[in-house]
């Protein structure tokens, strides 16, 4: 069984903040849950007292910000962010992702505050927010900051969070004209074996700016400055990308890459090179939709 | 003496009222409260879905959902499938399909094949797939699973290797 804990569940940011104080020994916040119970039913966590967020109307929602882009509750499910038309139209590759995330179980409960919050090196939205841009707002009892998503994720499980702050929403920034963003896995269990995000920007028939994320591959989802820069110039057609992904591939070789039960290094690369050319094609098919 | 909290909850139509501790899983509440063994606990680890029931007809790991969760809302399990004790067109089609063999993976692969048909009354193929491969079985071969879930979709018998 799961060890024994106190639950509570505040209706508001200001009663979590309440209940996390008057909380006797360790306490966490607990959303989906599918990480957290897991972590306690096999021993790697021990805490007296869940606070459940599920509540408080200030972690839910997806909605467009006109001004900064697409603001994703941190209590939204992966099922939410599969079926919202708001996802669909402004940040499509987020939907794709979400759709494909584990198993079905896992997404209707599990949500991509929790998923960012937690931190596992394979972890999908992770990769691919970080190719877009994305921010992290947390908010405190001393107030609210942003991070970005390499900022926020620090190491295999860990991230900026202080211990008080709640990871409130996720802000996508809306694409520009000309952009596209894609995220591309192969997984043989419940997490990717390996995983690229990609968001290309054409202008003038040609890539003018492009950033490559890899996942699962090392202690965090990485961005590889390498590979970003030899899609730059290349023409804006999928058939033309052939020269620069090649480039891309060697900028895969030269990561750091531990093994796992996914496969060696080698394989793990390979795979990840394959993916690469999937995200490039299909990041670059939206972008030359939305020039 | 533990903390417990109570919890309201519709089982199968039928309203519950139950005094448990937090850390219970909708899946112990059901099979050792409720006395509703269909649902079965396998891996869990979420992975396996064994324990897959229907929770506001969201299939859910019922190992890993707490039970507290599921106050003020609705839980499906197997033994709710049959209606005055006829099998449900999914549960005879597993039947005819020849859709389990040792039964232990059926309630999970029933529920989510429930959950899938009730939002996708006429799945593809690719969509019946999607929809359980996060359910494994280890004597099927799935194949006849796919075909049960598609007989009842399409209406018409689905044997297999047909591809739709």
């Amino acid at each position: 069984m799961i060890p024994r804990f106190a639950h509570v569940r505040p209706r508001s940011l200001a009663e979590a903040f309440d209940a996390l104080a008057t909380a006797g020994g360790e306490a966490a916040w607990i959303a989906g849950g599918t990480e957290l119970l897991q972590v306690m039913r096999m021993g790697f966590g021990q805490f007296d007292t869940l606070i459940d967020l599920k509540g408080i109307p200030d972690v839910h929602g997806i909605a467009l910000d006109h001004a900064d882009g697409l603001v994703i509750g941190a209590a939204s499910t992966h099922r939410d962010i599969e079926r919202s038309p708001l996802v669909a139209e402004h940040a499509p590759g987020l939907a794709r992702l979400a759709s494909r995330i584990a198993n079905v179980r896992v997404r209707n409960a599990g949500t991509i505050g929790g998923n960012l919050a937690f931190a596992e090196p394979h972890s999908d939205p992770a990769t691919f927010l970080l190719a877009c841009g994305a921010t992290v707002q947390l908010v405190g009892p001393g107030g609210e900051r942003a991070l970005g998503i390499g900022e926020f994720v620090l190491g295999p499980l860990s991230t900026a969070r202080e211990p008080g702050e709640i990871l409130r929403s996720v802000l996508i920034p809306a694409a520009v004209p000309g952009e596209g963003r894609a995220y591309e896995k192969i997984a043989f269990f419940e997490r990717p074996a390996a995983s690229v995000g990609v968001a290309v920007r054409v202008a003038d028939g040609a890539v003018a700016g492009a950033t490559v994320t890899v996942g699962s591959l090392t202690e965090t989802p990485v961005v590889v400055a390498d590979a970003g820069t030899a899609l730059v110039g290349a023409e804006a057609r999928p058939e033309a990308l052939d020269g620069p992904l090649a480039k891309g591939r060697d900028a895969l070789g030269r990561l750091d890459v531990v093994a796992d039960l996914n496969g060696s290094p080698d394989y793990k690369r390979h795979l990840a090179g394959v993916l690469l050319g999937r995200a490039a094609q299909a990041a670059l098919v939206e972008a030359i939709a939305h020039a | 003496m533990p903390e417990t909290v109570e919890i309201a909850l519709a089982v199968n139509g039928r309203d519950r009222r139950l005094r448990i501790e937090p850390r219970e899983t909708l899946a112990e509440v059901l099979r050792t409260r409720l006395g509703l063994t269909g649902t079965k606990i396998s891996c869990d680890a979420q992975v396996c879905g064994a324990c897959t029931v229907l929770v506001d007809g969201l299939a859910v790991s019922g190992c890993t959902f707490l039970a507290i969760d599921a106050d003020g809302r609705t839980v499906r399990t197997v033994e709710g499938l049959a209606e005055d004790g006829r099998l449900s067109p999914l549960q005879q089609a597993f039947i005819d399909k020849a859709a389990f063999q040792c039964g232990f993976c059926t309630s999970g692969m029933l529920m989510a094949a429930t959950a899938l048909l009730e939002e996708d009354p006429a799945p593809t193929r690719e969509a019946v797939v999607h929809g359980l491969e996060g359910n494994l079985c280890r004597c099927t071969g799935y194949a006849s699973i796919i075909d049960a879930v598609l007989t009842v979709g399409t209406g018409r018998q689905v044997d297999e290797g047909e591809r739709t």
